[in-house]
């Protein structure tokens, strides 16, 4: 019956086989550190300040990725290996729960990580941003790397340089965003270390979907057209 | 005649085959899929392909939507209520006598 399990796991798998689901996920978090740095780099009352450009930004950032996707998908994917539609779901209540669940852990670690061990005033490691970039891995392990092995470098490239950066002194995470206190009553270090991670994460996600969709391109072919 | 045996002898054969077994539990994990996607992950040639969804669909488990992506034929193939009632009591049943 596990056998049985696993294929009913397979169709999941399948909407990351030619890298795009990585892809989107690389391009969202470039996007949002191009953002963070934009506001970081402005003054308090410009443009990237204000919460409008935000939602036209996540507007405009998932336009991008659901019709790049579903272009992707249409003339490249499904004529080589198939077109699946999945289910709608139900409900938003798991993925909800699962990510509160992964968030209250990160910082519940954060917190342990700083109070138990005295961590944190001189490492830098004032922000829950590294932890939760462990958690990323992990997730990122269990939803991708698991299906393709050498996907599991990618999740440990995630997870070392989550501890990196939690590792750097705090007041070199903190130069990256200058002097200015763009996000008001978050640190400076917390900041620099969130735009350090978001960028990191975009660029390993991004070069890992590139090299999927190139392998996918080279292991596929389109499809003789032949009744079925 | 114990419990576990008279299990295992109620169990679906439609279903139980495990070519039908691997098509009915990549269907059931998504709303619908088409003939090249499941040859993709089955491995099965056409023909077999086409011989076991003619049995599952015979039964009622699966429904075939002949259509068209483009200019090229497509073959839409997704599992009945019934098909998902049946593959739930499958594992059901499996679990219970294995």
């Amino acid at each position: 019956m596990d056998q049985v399990e696993r294929m009913m796991e397979r169709p999941k798998l399948y909407y990351n086989i030619d890298g795009v689901g990585e892809l989107g996920m690389g391009f969202m978090l470039l996007c949002f550190a191009l953002l963070e740095w934009l506001q970081i780099n402005s003054p308090a009352g410009a443009i990237w300040h204000r919460v409008y450009v935000l939602f036209l930004w996540i507007g405009l950032m998932g336009a991008v990725i659901h019709y790049g996707s579903e272009a992707i998908k249409r003339h490249i994917t499904y004529p080589r290996t198939g077109f699946v539609e999945y289910k709608k779901r139900n409900s938003i209540w798991p993925a909800a729960i699962a990510f509160v669940t992964s968030a209250l852990v990160a910082v519940g670690l954060a917190f342990a990580v700083r109070s138990h061990w005295g961590i944190g005033s001189h490492m830098g490691l004032t922000t829950p941003a590294a932890l939760i970039g462990l958690v990323f891995a992990a997730a990122y392990a269990y939803g991708v790397a698991r299906s393709v092995r050498w996907k599991w470098a990618v999740a440990g490239t995630i997870a070392i340089c989550s501890v990196a950066i939690a590792m750097l002194p705090a007041d070199l995470v903190g130069s990256m965003t200058g002097s200015t206190s763009a996000f008001g009553a978050i640190s400076s270090a917390s900041a620099g270390a969130w735009l350090l991670i978001i960028t990191l994460y975009g660029v390993i996600l991004l070069i890992s979907g590139v090299i999927s969709f190139v392998l996918y391109l080279r292991h596929t072919q389109p499809a003789a057209e032949t009744a079925e | 005649m114990n419990l576990k045996t008279r299990k295992l002898a109620e169990i679906d054969r439609v279903i139980h085959e495990p070519g039908r077994l691997m098509l009915v539990a990549l269907l059931s994990a998504v709303e619908q899929a088409d003939f090249l996607y499941l040859q993709h992950e089955t491995e099965m040639n056409k023909g077999t392909l086409s011989s076991h969804l003619s049995k599952l669909e015979e039964a009622g488990y699966v429904e075939v939507t002949k259509t068209y992506r483009g200019k090229i034929p497509q073959t839409l193939l997704r599992l009945t209520i019934e098909g998902r009632q049946a593959f739930t009591q499958y594992r059901r049943r499996m679990k219970e006598a294995l």
